[in-house]
């Protein structure tokens, strides 16, 4: 990886989603910080992709580099690990029910991700599909449910219905539509930031690896 | 030699840009204005419109309270300036005193702004030398306010009538 990227492009395009992700627009606007149990997801994705390959810490820490070498790969680590944190803030409702679910789905779906300990291919594609998933559900469907001014009657009726039904725990305060666009930006950022981080061989290949060339030695010795 | 200089450059972007992102999450900037106008300040390049300030002032004296906040929105449209944020509070409380009950509203704005004024005051002491004011001290405008807002037995002394607003 170039000393430009790793020193300018990732901390920068990092930076920018923590702080596109932490903008809530409306009236006012104002910068949230990440929930803690966004915290926690964050920890676990940072986890996927250092164990799919996505990400070698190896190659931003490592006793052989320089300090300020060191110091830009801490710098690219700490950032890559807010810049997660805010996403996942971003993607999960305010309040209620849907926060407890959102929050459900996005830990089942990144344990679920670990378990299965993809290759860097295949955990980038379970990312995007986990955010465009948790984008649609928010910012589509939870945005269309909490508006009050869209469809017509018999929606209206039902709404009312069913937030009564759940003690008024699914309705969410209303999305600015300038919200799910700023969103769909900072997590496009956000894909190509984790696109260009450094890579390395999964831990699934190497452990892969490391039994052939074991059996190897074994046949040899025999 | 190149890549030390990429590095370094690197990282004192990096460091600013984090400064910069934490003082917009410490800071809550509203508009565009309040966060040049906050980068300005922090590093003592802050200054206010005089020629509003004045109109401003000129309107307060006259009891122009929404005329004279408009100028001095205008002469800080950070909300960076102590004094600006002084007087403001101060057009909040002339305006909302009443000699029967005070405005509510106008007496929370002015609470908000006296609070701004405190917090952008140097060690939150600000003292305006104005003879035209009997109050001088965001301290005792602060107060003053607060008291106004406050709902106690003495709302219904009779006697209220007779004081006079500061």
């Amino acid at each position: 990886m170039s000393p430009l990227r790793e020193a300018f492009v990732l901390p920068l395009l990092f930076m920018t989603v923590a702080l596109l992700a932490g903008l809530q627009i409306g009236s006012p606007i104002f910068f949230s910080p990440p929930s803690p149990f966004a915290l926690v997801l964050a920890c676990l994705l940072v986890g996927v992709l250092v164990r799919s390959g996505t990400l070698a810490p190896e190659r931003l820490l490592h006793g052989r580099r320089t300090v300020l070498a060191n110091s830009n790969g801490a710098i690219v680590l700490a950032t890559l690990f807010a810049a997660s944190a805010q996403v996942l803030t971003m993607l999960t409702p305010s309040s209620g029910l849907p926060l407890l679910l959102f929050d459900a789905f996005l830990l089942v779906l990144l344990i679920n991700t670990a378990v299965t300990g993809p290759d860097r291919g295949p955990a980038l594609r379970s990312l995007l599909v986990i955010l465009g998933s948790a984008f649609l559900l928010k910012f589509v469907v939870l945005a269309a449910l909490s508006n009050p001014e869209g469809g017509g009657r018999l929606r209206r009726v039902l709404l009312a219905l069913f937030d009564a039904a759940t003690l008024g725990t699914i309705s969410q305060d209303q999305i600015p539509p300038a919200s799910a666009y700023l969103a769909f930006a900072t997590i496009a950022l956000y894909i190509i930031a984790v696109a260009a981080l450094p890579a390395g061989a999964s831990w699934h290949a190497e452990r892969s690896t490391r039994a052939l060339a074991e059996r190897e030695m074994t046949k040899i010795a025999e | 030699m190149r890549e030390p200089l990429i590095r370094s450059g690197g990282l004192l972007a990096s460091l600013i840009y984090a400064a910069f992102i934490g003082w917009l999450y410490v800071h809550q900037p509203q508009t565009f204005a309040q966060v040049t106008g906050g980068i300005a300040s922090t590093v003592g390049a802050y200054h206010i419109d005089q020629p509003s300030f004045a109109d401003g002032l000129q309107f307060f004296r006259r009891d122009q309270f929404v005329e004279s906040r408009a100028a001095f929105a205008r002469a800080d449209p950070a909300e960076h300036d102590a004094k600006t944020q002084f007087y403001i509070a101060y057009s909040y409380y002339r305006q909302g005193w009443g000699r029967l009950y005070n405005s509510d509203a106008l007496f929370t704005s002015g609470l908000a702004a006296v609070n701004k004024a405190i917090a952008v005051a140097p060690s939150g002491r600000l003292v305006v030398d104005d003879p035209d004011l009997q109050m001088h001290t965001a301290d005792e405008l602060k107060a003053e306010l607060e008291r106004g807002l406050q709902r106690d037995i003495s709302d219904f002394n009779p006697l209220r009538v007779f004081r006079k607003r500061k």
